[in-house]
């Protein structure tokens, strides 16, 4: 028998992969994806959107808290997680579907199973124990990441929850234990919290999300303490143990170690690619702490061989390695002019109450690449449109080039600050400088003038503070 | 303005190209267009690519339908202001049917407007008296007629400023150049390319929008005023100097155009020249063959060697075949041809053209130099040119060209078969498939790796001792090919 001969492969049917396959069709090539579980990958299925389904319910929540200052009165409110995780299912299963339909609509090959590469340029798919081989030119390798345990705590799906288990509970636990104050711990603190269980956040650094800049992180932290979150930052979870239907958890912070019981503990801390099982390690395929080392093309140090997304190394959000994607088949079509990923525009989003949004350096790194800078702020306390809808809890923080104008950064949290983020990336991809954004005209009322401030602080000109 | 009627003509776009099959029109009759706008897409035997247009104007008549083929250029349809009366197109129209007839090259020059400044330095059109007068740096100008009278050889002294502060301002510079009999650049509608007159624009000062509307208007960013915020560019900048270099009415036009009457299948503009250049290579060529067999198994060693030595690279048997084609046609030179009938020209570099299959079809892309080029370097360029090819991405002069030819069919299987010669090249290689064959070797059976080459020559060029010689060149490298370092 011969072997089969596509064009293109990408192993992974996430949003590098699935869009990697879509845009290589686009272009002509023969196309085939490799999925060994189901399409959309870990964004869709267990991730980006149905965490924001539950954050939905979360919302709901926190507004029938508000209610009474808006005049409404209620009492018998009940709650049922389990149609909350209901909605969130049939939501990732409905976009799932989606992609299945785009494959097709593309006339990409889904090949079910699991992938490893035999050699340069072929390889293996194995499914329910067949083996088959396939012949291309180019592999796109886009496989993804997964949670990663501590040395001495491991996700073990019953008191140590994972972001799988977190978001199908099906009861709603009373005390919450999260490990990991990045972007996923601090959703799913803000998302237990609102729906009434009582949170412990613990991050081993000085603040909660430590990639934001230091200002933001401040506002959050006193934001989720207003709220009854309980924070621990530069503070270790040394170990946890059963207890009865309780985890015993060993937490030593600067107050010294100190024995707590939670009916629940969640674990983020970060995750690690998925690069075992690959057959890699015999073809010299080059990593760096679990990830793939590749160009910013995409390129491995394997000839053919290309890797996107999560599995290439951070930032590990689903926009940059659906970029990623089209960057790297690009690329091998040779369009001329293509652009690799910058990786200062890849915005970044958490979902907490308030959200936060940001794109490119933080204050802190672009004095430590040496930039001369002018910064603006502008608080949601002066934004009548915040203030009317009662989420006045917020900021903008802009930060410029002074010498060229350039947008080095753009740091917010607030109300659906994840929605605004968009207009500082579309600036700096533009290239505008602060006189440009502060030449547009942003509509009144809305919560996103509140970017205009900003830039206008930066200039010294702010109008409402 | 009304008797300026341009035609718009089948381009050629590479040495091979003598005609075209209209693919699809982009643009409809009474349709305003701009110079660079697309007018129509163009089938030839290698690409699909899209005609521009030279000029701006209104397309009053489509000659030319979708589906027809016409000469290299023949008239495809007609470009004139709106005003241009129906008899005069059609007048046009047929003065270049007699004229095209004569010379498929003619054009028609009545019709054509007379030729701008462009062609000639700039300061060939203003009165030389103009360029007298000593220093006028103290003069008061703008920048831009500053830069414009140094372009047109005019001296400010010479001009009488209206601009404020009786400063000289680029209307002051053209009053006085068109005032001396001096033609202008950038403003004649008949000036094709004006803009590259003024070169590099990457420094003006333009929003993003205006830069990419320049680029797509023909307009150079030096010919703009500059309204915009903070000294920018602006998009009406660049849309008021494109309304100055076009200055036609956008009324529509409709001229009644026969329908498309091409009913059956037509083969595709591709297989028809694969037809056509196949069929003159067998008429015009005498071919005739020679056959070796070489055994692969140094060369399969070697190149285990170097693919388990290196993860960058996967050179293919073929890399090798393309590596020792080259190092053979420098030894033996007589190969190493085109011929045009008439003359014979051989190269001091093997381009080597690589037969890939491709749909509905198949395309030579070019190694250049392979001589000069490693095998890693094959091998990179090599998966890079069948990569795009496969996606009809491949640029004419990447497949246009070369002086030999290989064609593999051994991934099918196939053990041998003759190949028709590329022209003007004068030889092509055709390789079949590396298979183990028993062998006699000292008078014991042995089993070896073997190939079977075939080469078919043009005779008017290549006689058989040199190809021979070739063949057995080739054999060698292919069996020791450590001597290709040599």
């Amino acid at each position: 028998m011969s072997i089969q001969q596509y064009d293109l492969m990408v192993v992974g049917g996430g949003p590098g992969g699935y869009v990697a396959a879509i845009r290589a069709a686009q272009l002509g090539f023969k196309t085939a994806l490799v999925e060994k579980q189901h399409l959309g990958g870990v964004c869709l299925n267990w991730g980006c959107i149905p965490t924001k389904a539950l954050l939905r319910g979360a919302d709901i929540a926190h507004t029938l808290k508000e209610a009474d200052h808006f005049g409404f009165s209620f009492d018998n409110l009940s709650f049922d997680i389990n149609k909350l995780v209901k909605h969130s299912r049939s939501v990732a299963s409905k976009l799932s579907g989606g992609v299945a339909y785009l494959m097709q609509k593309n006339n990409i090959t889904v090949i079910d199973g699991t992938a490893t590469v035999a050699e340069k340029c072929l390889l293996d798919v194995s499914h329910n124990g067949a083996v088959t081989q396939y012949r291309s030119n180019h592999i796109i390798l886009a496989t993804g990441a997964r949670a990663r345990n501590l040395p001495n705590i491991e996700i073990d799906g019953d008191l140590v929850w994972g972001a799988r288990e977190a978001m199908t509970p099906t009861a709603l636990p009373g005390s919450l234990l999260v490990i990991g104050g990045g972007a996923i711990g601090v959703e799913f603190a803000s998302l237990y919290n609102d729906l009434g269980t009582d949170v412990t956040l613990v991050e081993a650094a000085e603040r909660i999300t430590p990639a934001e800049d230091a200002e933001i992180s401040a506002l959050a932290e006193k934001s989720f303490a207003q709220r009854g979150i309980k924070i621990l930052t530069n503070t270790l979870v040394d170990s946890i143990e059963g207890a009865g239907k309780q985890a015993l958890a060993l937490i030593k912070g600067a107050d010294g170690d100190q024995h707590l019981k939670f009916d629940q503990v969640i674990l983020a801390v970060g995750i690690q690619g998925n690069i075992e099982g690959l057959g890699l390690e015999s073809l010299g395929v080059k990593t760096e702490n679990s990830f793939l080392s590749a160009d910013p093309f995409g390129r491995t140090n394997l000839v053919g061989l290309y890797a996107i997304g999560d599995v290439a190394g951070a930032p590990w959000l689903a926009h940059k390695a659906s970029h990623e994607a089209i960057v790297c088949v690009e690329n091998i079509a040779g369009i001329e002019a293509v652009q690799p990923l910058n990786k200062n525009r890849v915005p970044g989003c958490t979902y907490c109450r308030p959200q936060i949004a940001s794109v490119g350096l933080t204050e802190a790194q672009a004095k430590a690449a040496g930039h001369s800078i002018r910064v603006g702020r502008s608080s949601l306390s002066a934004n009548g449109k915040a203030l009317a809808i009662h989420e006045a809890e917020g900021m903008v923080k802009t930060i410029f080039d002074a010498d060229s104008g350039e947008l080095l950064g753009a740091h917010m949290i607030g109300p659906e600050v994840t929605e605004q983020i968009q207009g500082f990336g579309i600036a700096q991809q533009l290239a505008a400088t602060e006189h440009d954004l502060a030449h547009t005209i942003y509509a009144h009322p809305t919560v996103s003038e509140s970017m205009h401030e900003s830039v206008l602080d930066s200039l010294g000109v702010a109008i409402h503070q | 303005m009304s008797n300026e009627i341009k035609s718009i003509q089948m381009p050629k776009w590479g040495m091979e190209m003598s005609e075209g099959e209209i693919n699809a029109w982009h643009v409809e009759i009474g349709a305003q267009v701009n110079a660079e706008d697309d007018l129509v897409d163009v089938e030839t035997s290698k690409i699909i690519n899209t005609v521009t247009a030279a000029h701006s104007g209104v397309l009053r008549a489509i000659v030319a339908q979708t589906g027809e083929t016409h000469d290299v250029g023949a008239l495809l349809g007609v470009l004139a202001s709106a005003e241009t009366s129906e008899a005069e197109i059609q007048a046009f129209i047929d003065s270049h049917k007699t004229t095209s007839a004569d010379s498929v090259a003619a054009k028609p020059v009545a019709s054509e407007p007379a030729p701008a400044v462009t062609d000639a330095a700039p300061k060939a059109s203003s009165n030389s008296a103009l360029a007298e007068g000593g220093d006028d740096g103290h003069i008061a100008a703008s920048p831009v007629a500053r830069r414009l009278a140094a372009e047109y050889g005019v001296n400010l002294n010479n001009i009488t400023g209206t601009g404020r502060h009786g400063r000289v301002s680029k209307s002051d510079l053209e009053a006085v150049v068109t005032a001396s009999g001096g033609q202008l650049v950038g403003t004649n509608p008949a000036a094709p390319a004006g803009a590259a007159q003024h070169g590099d624009d990457s420094q003006v000062k333009a929003t993003p929008v205006a830069r990419r509307l320049a680029k797509e208007l023909g307009i150079n960013l030096h010919e703009c005023r500059v309204s915009g915020d903070r000294g920018r560019v602006c998009k009406a900048d660049v849309e008021a100097a494109a309304a100055l270099k076009n200055k036609l009415p956008a009324q529509s036009v409709t001229v009644s155009s026969a329908p498309s009457s091409s009913e059956s299948q037509v083969i595709s503009g591709m297989r028809k020249t694969i037809a056509a250049r196949l069929q003159s290579s067998k008429q015009t060529a005498p071919h005739y063959r020679v056959q070796i067999d070489a055994e692969l198994d140094n060369l399969l060693a070697t190149r285990k060697q170097i693919n388990d030595a290196n993860t960058q690279t996967k050179v293919s048997v073929n890399d090798f075949i393309i590596k020792a084609c080259a190092s053979a046609l420098i030894r033996v030179p007589a190969v190493n041809v085109q011929f045009d009938g008439e003359q014979v020209t051989q190269f001091a570099d093997a381009d080597i053209s690589v037969a890939v299959a491709i749909k509905d079809g198949l395309i030579t892309p070019i190694i250049c130099g392979a001589n000069n080029k490693g095998l890693e370097g094959i091998s990179h360029e090599m998966r890079d040119l069948s990569t795009r090819a496969k996606l009809n991405r491949l640029k004419p002069e990447e497949f246009q060209g070369g002086s030999f030819c290989i064609s593999n069919l051994g991934m099918y299987g196939i053990k041998q078969f003759d190949a028709i010669i590329n022209p003007p090249q004068g030889a092509i290689l055709a390789v079949g498939s590396g298979e183990q064959r028993a062998v006699v070797k000292n008078g014991e059976l042995a089993v070896a790796t073997v190939i079977s080459l075939t080469l078919s020559s043009d005779h008017r060029i290549i006689d058989g001792a040199v190809a021979a010689e070739f063949m057995s060149v080739l054999k060698g490298f292919l069996e020791q090919p450590a001597t290709m370092l040599v």
